[in-house]
């Protein structure tokens, strides 16, 4: 089966010439869930960022779904940007605003400018968003003040305007870091049912490699921005933890 | 000396110690000699008086140069000779700051007995005895006069507030810093912006009221481009004090640059534009009060006209008047500014 994403020897090094990305190279099946590990500053977010373009590699090139990626901008940027949903730690929600409206702002990739601009959205467009909350479970809160919403919830809403996009593929950057280990698992579950259920490919980072063994189907460590491990959850010995997180770590587990 | 600093820091060390040289002889030769000392005003100036005063200043930048014993050299963090250096340094930099003061007490006309002789003390008993004895026969003339000042305040500020909006975008250093022509825009808007900004809105009344005559139109047009300058600036620097990580969201979800702003930046800066909005409206009063001393209209022109008449009852109770309504405003302003946090 031909890999939906295709990273190819990918190096990014940052205007202040600080290099975040060497040479990192790796494939991505459709439907897998690929979860990326290693300390923090080894690149992952960067990685990730570069995926969906809020980031432009300074060498190698990304291929998605059969289009080179790597330098586009304009028009196929967007549309290449609307393709991917993405997650973050911080959730990045806009607090003064509405859970629904929030989850509506995942639609504006495909909407122009000057339609949005008067932030009146479709009947069918709310409709949606509707069932996409009520995908995360949270379809009671939709006309409640983001800021309003635990940690979790948030999380969810953030999760709900991902799917806004209909995305292929997800990108989660640290999205359980600033949550409780009961949450966490909460938000990972339903990372996986739209994994699962719909089929959307997640790429995540996480921090507890109890999570990883629970959720990934494939892993890729990143050390010092270089790729230095692919392979299953089980693969990750004692041996390849102390090489990725350094000889004084100690893994800590999440239940 | 540091023979190893950048030319660049070298040069700006000497040329601080050419103007220091400068200013001290200008300041000797032309005010502290001759005002200070003969209580005469200086002779005309001439072209000895020019070489002498640059001179002094080349003659000081050569000794800061060979010596390393130099203000410019301390400033700029360049070595400065141990020792004695040290100490001539510091000298210099007690002469210039004492020169200074003197300097200053001399060109202000610093007489403190005149506020003290007795006729000095009785035309303050006149004037604060009329003041306190204020004459409220023109009470409902200058509380007519006070509204129209508010009404100019308010649509200066309202008529600012959509340029100011709009302007501020483009002059936010987070949203101009990507591509060179936006950077290029952002510079020359900040420079249009401050520049408008450092004069004062009493010398736009003044341009306004040559341009559309002497009344409130003038001096509300003055208010408008100060208000315009200002308020631009402090949108712009909530601007660029947003939290990135909606804007990196809403671009993730292929939102155009227009639709990022609209629905990332705005939502967080609603509430703070609105807030130093309505402060700025409590400046304007206060400001179209003092232009329309020169003519912009409102209470401060019958102040003025009152003044020119020596009528101090009158001048009293339009000055009460004013300090009333200013301090209302501002504590409203205050209290609506604190439930909007």
């Amino acid at each position: 089966m031909q890999p939906v994403l295709s990273v190819r020897d990918v190096s990014l090094t940052y205007p202040n010439g600080y290099t975040a990305l060497k040479g990192v190279s790796f494939d991505v099946r459709q439907g897998e869930f690929l979860v990326v590990i290693g300390l923090s500053g080894s690149g992952k977010s960067t990685l990730m960022r570069t995926l969906n373009r809020l980031l432009e590699p300074t060498g190698g090139s990304i291929r998605y779904d059969g289009q080179d990626v790597t330098h586009i901008e304009g028009e196929p940027l967007r549309k290449h940007r609307s393709r991917i949903g993405m997650i973050f730690q911080h959730f990045n929600l806009i607090r003064r605003h509405s859970v629904l409206r929030n989850v509506l702002y995942g639609a504006l990739g495909a909407m122009s400018s000057v339609q949005s601009i008067t932030g009146r959205f479709t009947a069918e467009q709310q409709q949606v968003a509707l069932r996409n909350l009520d995908i995360v479970g949270i379809a009671d809160k939709a006309n409640q003040r983001a800021d309003a919403l635990s940690g979790g919830q948030q999380q969810r809403v953030a999760i709900a305007r991902a799917l806004m996009q209909q995305p292929s593929m997800l990108l989660a950057d640290e999205p359980v870091a600033s949550l409780d280990p009961a949450t966490s698992h909460s938000v990972m579950q339903y990372l996986e049912k739209i994994n699962k259920e719909q089929g959307v490919t997640v790429i995540c980072n996480l921090h507890f490699l109890s999570l990883v063994r629970r959720y990934a189907t494939r892993v890729i460590a990143l050390k010092g921005g270089e790729l230095i491990f692919e392979g299953t959850p089980d693969a990750i010995t004692d041996e390849w933890f102390r090489t990725i997180y350094g000889e004084e770590a100690v893994e800590v587990e999440i239940r | 000396m540091n023979r190893s600093a950048p030319l660049i820091t070298r040069l700006v060390a000497a040329g601080v110690d050419l103007l220091a040289g400068i200013y001290l002889a200008a300041i000797v030769l032309r005010v502290l000699i001759p005002r200070g000392i003969f209580d005469i005003s200086p002779a005309p100036f001439t072209t000895t008086d020019m070489l002498i005063i640059l001179g002094s200043g080349a003659l000081l930048m050569v000794a800061g140069m060979v010596s390393g014993a130099s203000l410019g050299r301390s400033a700029m963090r360049l070595t400065v000779t141990d020792g004695w250096g040290r100490t001539l340094t510091t000298h210099l930099g007690w002469t210039l700051l004492v020169t200074t003061v003197m300097t200053g007490w001399i060109i202000t006309g610093m007489d403190p007995l005149a506020l003290f002789s007795s006729g000095g003390l009785e035309g303050a008993q006149r004037i604060f005895g009329a003041l306190l004895t204020p004459d409220w026969d023109i009470l409902g003339e200058a509380l007519m006069a006070m509204v129209e000042t508010i009404y100019l305040a308010f649509m200066a500020t309202a008529i600012a507030v959509p340029f100011s909006f709009l302007l501020s975008f483009f002059s936010a250093r987070n949203l101009m810093n990507d591509v060179t022509h936006r950077r290029i825009a952002y510079v020359v808007l900040r420079f249009i912006t401050n520049f408008s900004r450092s004069i004062e809105p009493l010398i736009w009344a003044i341009v306004f009221s040559v341009w559309v005559g002497i009344g409130p139109f003038a001096g509300m047009l003055a208010l408008v481009v100060h208000t315009i300058a200002s308020l631009t600036k402090q949108y712009a620097e909530q601007i660029e004090d947003v939290d990135h990580g909606p804007m990196e969201a809403i671009t993730a979800t292929g939102a155009s640059r227009t639709q990022v702003i609209w629905f990332s930046v705005v939502p967080q800066c609603v509430i703070p534009f609105l807030s130093f909005t309505i402060y700025r409206w409590d400046i304007n009063v206060r400001m179209a009060t003092v232009i329309g001393l020169v003519g912009g209209g409102g209470i401060g022109n019958m102040l003025i006209q009152y003044q020119g008449l020596a009528q101090w009852n009158e001048v009293g109770a339009i000055v009460i008047i004013i300090a009333v309504v200013v301090w209302i405003m501002d504590v409203i302003s205050a209290r609506v500014r604190e439930a909007l946090k």
